[in-house]
């Protein structure tokens, strides 16, 4: 072969086969053809999933946000894209929270709970009551006795507003599942078209949450894992010891939740997917400032919030895709997976 | 430098006997290294971690995290901790400095040699081209592991003087032991200098095709500019996987515990891509040029 033919032949390859391995990486994973699998009812698929115990797993959830939710000041908490996942397969779990360059763990084992924030280096101790795990469970217990029923209760509560149905399946972190579909009755004025449930056929453990709007075929909000394995996990996973120089607090569980000084006071109306919170908070919270330097309430919704006008008086509406918000300048909101109208109707109500 | 490119290069020439691999790669060595740009370069890629260190003990909290990338918010948490100094200041100067200094290398490998009619010398000599893309790439590799390996092994110092050796926390809040989070620090390192050999193949690939080392420096920086661009357009998602940059937020997962893997081993196979493919082309021009 002469050199220049070499060359040629060197550089083709050698592109090609750098070329498709950078293509084997960018293929989407988990994008295989749906596995198939005995068919099962929706009644027996939630049944299934209620007996089941989480076994011992280690994983990782992906969380695809897509709600077009405006960027506010001090909701770094919200910026999670992922998490990873152990399970002893009793009663200890250890979830790391992912943010770019930073972690939040939390570790839950038996009766303690331990929260660590890396960026400002403080854990949080919480001592859960000894009892309130077995009361926890005994009053689940009653309630959950029997799955069936408990399945049969549940799905006739879900069928009054929802059509609930097994569709098809689906390969979710290289694994067989179930997709349980929940479908808005036509009578429901909802912004959500359904929620689609992965539930893994053989442990019957949830894999994937997806919720899917109007008008869109991807998933607005998807929780879901991208790998997963089943197996024991190492004990001191679940051990955690706050580091040398952290700044721990100890915090003691509430057994009835305080009611938070300006927590806003509200109800839910309407019934399935168009309920609604409504409620009021003290005007004067508008204008309190988040930060020292940023701007207040007030000034936030200026920013992201759209002016309406209407028979409630006058207010701000934010809407995203999975739902719409409306504060009115007197302090009343209303909040729903609805349309703006939906909670107009509802501010009127009241 | 011209001293000693002139004195080393035509060696080989003058022998006219087979060269080992072993004594080419050495002159290559001594010629790189001899050079003062080299040292200054690698002095200065020293300095960045002392200077930070120093910066986020005595200065303060590098403020809010966010908005600069992986390095700057890893950095909010390196003040304190000696495990996590070199692994953000190798973050951080991977998005540039690093980069720059691979370049650098490359272009100065083969275009640097054409501009001073240095490579003519390699070219005639009986060395296959092959070989002699071998030498080069060896060099620029050393030049690279180099540049991250003064910069971690500062980095440690740093955070050791300025911290002492306990207190070595990952993100996760685990404390480890200093062996533990010396092989951490070392993964940091071998992963940021497999990108640096990706960025030193391409520098190397341009090099070959062209005889003004400017021009290969000034691709590969605008390369990289362009890449970092293109990562935040959202639109572009379907080709932020053939990016070389896009795992490199993946070195904070080092820190973390226990470790995820899989970002990081995406990022190694990238990078490999890259080398195949750069150094294919690379050899394919080497082998076609006259003497």
């Amino acid at each position: 072969m002469n050199p220049k033919k070499r060359a040629v032949t060197v550089a083709v390859a050698g592109t090609a086969a750098g070329a498709i391995g950078l293509g084997i990486m960018a293929m989407p994973a988990g994008a295989g053809e749906a596995p198939e699998l005995p068919s099962v009812s929706a009644q027996e698929l939630v049944e299934s999933v209620l007996k089941a115990d989480p076994p011992a797993l280690s994983g990782n959830v992906a969380i695809d946000n897509d709600l077009g939710l405006p960027a506010m000041p001090g909701m770094a908490m919200l910026n999670v894209e992922s998490a990873r996942v152990y399970h002893d397969g009793d009663h200890a779990s250890r979830i790391a929270l992912e943010q770019n360059g930073s972690e939040v763990t939390l570790v839950q084992n038996g009766g303690t709970a331990w929260s660590y924030d890396a960026a400002d280096n403080t854990a949080t101790k919480t001592t859960l009551p000894e009892n309130a795990e077995r009361k926890h469970k005994a009053a689940g217990q009653d309630e959950l006795a029997d799955p069936s029923s408990a399945a049969a209760t549940m799905l006739d509560y879900v069928r009054q507003s929802s059509t609930v149905a097994v569709d098809g399946t689906a390969t979710v972190a290289d694994r067989a599942a179930y997709e349980l579909v929940l479908t808005p009755k036509p009578t429901e004025r909802t912004l959500l078209r359904e929620v689609r449930i992965a539930v893994d056929a053989e442990n019957r453990l949830p894999l994937r949450m997806s919720v899917l709007t109007n008008g869109t075929t991807e998933p607005a909000l998807q929780i879901g894992f991208t790998d997963i394995d089943f197996g024991p996990q190492p004990a001191d996973l679940f051990e955690f010891s706050p580091p040398q120089g952290a700044e721990v607090t100890d915090s003691q569980p509430r057994n009835k939740p305080e009611q938070l000084p300006d927590k806003p006071a509200g109800e839910v109306t309407g019934e399935g997917w168009d309920s609604v919170y409504v409620g009021s908070v003290p005007p004067e919270t508008l204008d309190r400032r988040p930060d020292s330097d940023g701007p207040d309430a007030r000034g936030l919704l200026d920013q992201f919030g759209t002016r309406v006008q209407g028979e409630f008086g006058s207010g701000y509406v934010v809407s995203t895709k999975v739902g719409t918000a409306l504060i009115t300048d007197d302090g009343r909101f209303a909040v729903g997976a609805v349309p703006q109208q939906v909670l107009t109707e509802a501010l009127g109500t009241r | 430098m011209t001293d000693a490119t002139t004195t080393l290069a035509p060696a080989p020439v003058a022998r006219r006997s087979h060269a080992t691999l072993g004594r080419l790669v050495r002159a290559e060595l001594r010629w790189i290294y001899r050079r003062p740009r080299t040292l200054v370069v690698l002095g200065l890629l020293a300095a960045i971690p002392v200077i930070v260190g120093i910066a986020l003990t005595f200065v303060g909290s590098a403020g809010p995290g966010g908005g600069g990338g992986d390095g700057a918010s890893l950095l909010a948490t390196a003040a304190g901790n000696a495990l996590v100094l070199p692994i953000a200041t190798l973050a951080m100067a991977l998005n540039l400095l690093l980069p720059l200094s691979a370049a650098m290398s490359g272009s100065d490998a083969l275009a640097g040699e054409t501009a001073h009619g240095t490579l003519r010398g390699w070219l005639l000599a009986p060395v296959s081209r092959g070989r002699l893309l071998l030498v080069k790439s060896l060099g620029v590799a050393t030049f690279a592991l180099s540049a991250v390996l003064v910069m971690a092994a500062t980095g440690v110092l740093t955070g050791f003087v300025l911290n002492g050796t306990d207190g070595l926390v990952t993100l996760s809040g685990s404390t480890l032991s200093l062996p533990a989070a010396l092989l951490k620090v070392a993964i940091a390192a071998g992963w940021v200098a497999l990108q640096l050999w990706a960025i030193g193949a391409v520098a190397l690939a341009i090099s070959a095709w062209t005889e003004h080392p400017m021009v290969v420096l000034a691709s590969v920086l605008g390369g990289v500019i362009v890449f970092s661009v293109l990562q935040l357009l959202d639109a572009l998602e379907w080709l932020h996987p053939f990016l070389l940059n896009d795992s490199w937020l993946a070195l904070g997962d080092v820190l973390r515990d226990p470790m995820p893997t899989g970002g990081l081993a995406e990022g190694a196979l990238r990078a490999a891509c890259y080398i195949v493919i750069a150094l294919s082309i690379a050899y394919a021009k080497l082998s076609t040029k006259d003497g």
